[in-house]
């Protein structure tokens, strides 16, 4: 097997449980890669949360200021993310499961457009969303432990297997991003539920 | 004993200790929080989800299933959810603009400080195809509705994630699935622990 396919699908083995929250289908990777909009790599550097007009939903809305875009397409340097969920006047609301953006997070998101705005929303929940580690000088992925309705893991830069599980290159995974929007398969057609 | 047998027995031990499910590895919702009294009132919509050939697009079926958490008491209702105040209310065709792509069934939960929930509203990615017990051509790649929502009223009630495989509260579902129609021991003991 090649040698990505294998990180790749080791990788994914390892985060089965943590990616496949509540009632979401897992999509292949190549078809997030291909179906988002933007790939970047950035910080969030402020998060604030308000009702929609219609005064039924919370959004949190983040300011990530982009370091990098993965793929062909490059884009602003900074970017407005809106997920569903948010405290507003102490009223709290949750999409059980979804992904939440938390301020100072270094992050690479998979992004699409909401079809009602020009802000971005994650691509493909939680397997859009991925916390940026430090391992040895080195940049790694892991998947986010922490989803709404779940407690607060406590802040760390750093890697640590024991919390983080399995992990993946940055550049590596920079490689597959661009093999899978180019059309070049990074792993066999799969589907988990 | 020789190195390599106590390796050997060591590795595993490993291997049993990392694969063996906790007895009860039930997770609540973090913060903790419950509905100020039981039974909660789940109302399911009575505009069903066409995908389902039982009559009522799902409607009865998830109506009468979901009642299997005995904290719970159902009904249809011709009144749509409203998000933000409660029932909280089952929806059956609609994505309520939130739950689409690759989401299967949403929980949007509200509660204040005090941690009481008043209102979870539960939609459905009509993207997809779903049968229930109700339907007479059994199941071919489509989901399980009546599993669905049983565990999505799991989240209404306050319950999380379960690390044990076969539960309902267990985080994945495959397709043609009904197993989480029913509860199981750790599901029971999840509710029994918020009421």
């Amino acid at each position: 097997m090649h040698r990505r396919s294998l990180i790749l699908v080791s990788l994914l083995l390892a985060l089965a449980v943590p990616l496949s929250a509540s009632q979401f289908i897992d999509m292949p990777f190549d078809q997030v890669a291909r179906e988002a909009t933007y790939v970047v790599r950035g910080q969030v550097v402020d998060t604030w949360s308000a009702w929609d007009a219609s005064h039924e939903v919370i959004y949190t809305y983040a300011t990530v200021r982009v370091s990098r875009y993965f793929g062909e397409i490059a884009g602003p340097d900074t970017l407005m993310v809106r997920e569903v969920g948010g405290t507003v006047d102490g009223y709290t609301q949750e999409a059980i499961g979804f992904p939440a953006l938390r301020r100072s997070e270094n992050v690479v998101l998979f992004l699409s457009q909401w079809e009602d705005g020009a802000d971005y929303r994650i691509h493909a929940y939680n397997q859009g969303k991925y916390l940026v580690r430090e391992r040895g000088g080195v940049e790694v992925l892991v998947s986010d432990p922490v989803k709404q309705g779940e407690a607060r893991a406590e802040r760390h830069d750093r890697f640590d297997m024991a919390t983080d599980g399995a992990a993946l290159g940055i550049e590596e995974f920079a490689l597959m991003v661009n093999d899978a929007r180019a059309g070049i398969s990074t792993s066999g057609p799969r589907t988990r539920e | 004993m020789k190195k390599q047998t106590i390796f050997a027995l060591a590795i595993a031990a490993v291997i049993v200790v990392a694969s063996a499910d906790p007895a009860m590895a039930y997770v609540l919702l973090s913060p903790r929080r419950t509905w100020a009294s039981t039974p909660v009132n789940v109302p399911v919509y009575s505009a069903g989800n066409n995908s389902i050939a039982d009559g009522s697009g799902g409607v009865n079926a998830v109506s009468n299933a979901i009642e299997v958490w005995g904290v719970v008491n159902s009904s249809v209702t011709n009144t749509a959810a409203v998000r933000g105040q409660a029932p909280a209310t089952i929806t059956l065709n609609s994505n309520g603009h939130i739950c689409n792509g690759s989401c299967l069934a949403a929980t949007l939960t509200g509660y204040y400080t005090g941690n009481t929930i008043t209102d979870a509203d539960v939609y459905t990615n009509t993207k997809y195809k779903y049968y229930s017990s109700g339907e007479a051509d059994g199941c071919s790649g489509e989901y399980d509705i009546e599993g669905i929502m049983v565990h999505e009223v799991g989240h209404v009630i306050g319950i999380g994630h379960s690390n044990v495989s076969g539960a309902t509260m267990y985080p994945s579902v495959a397709a043609c699935n009904a197993g989480n129609r029913s509860l199981e021991a750790d599901d029971i003991a999840a509710k029994n622990d918020l009421y």
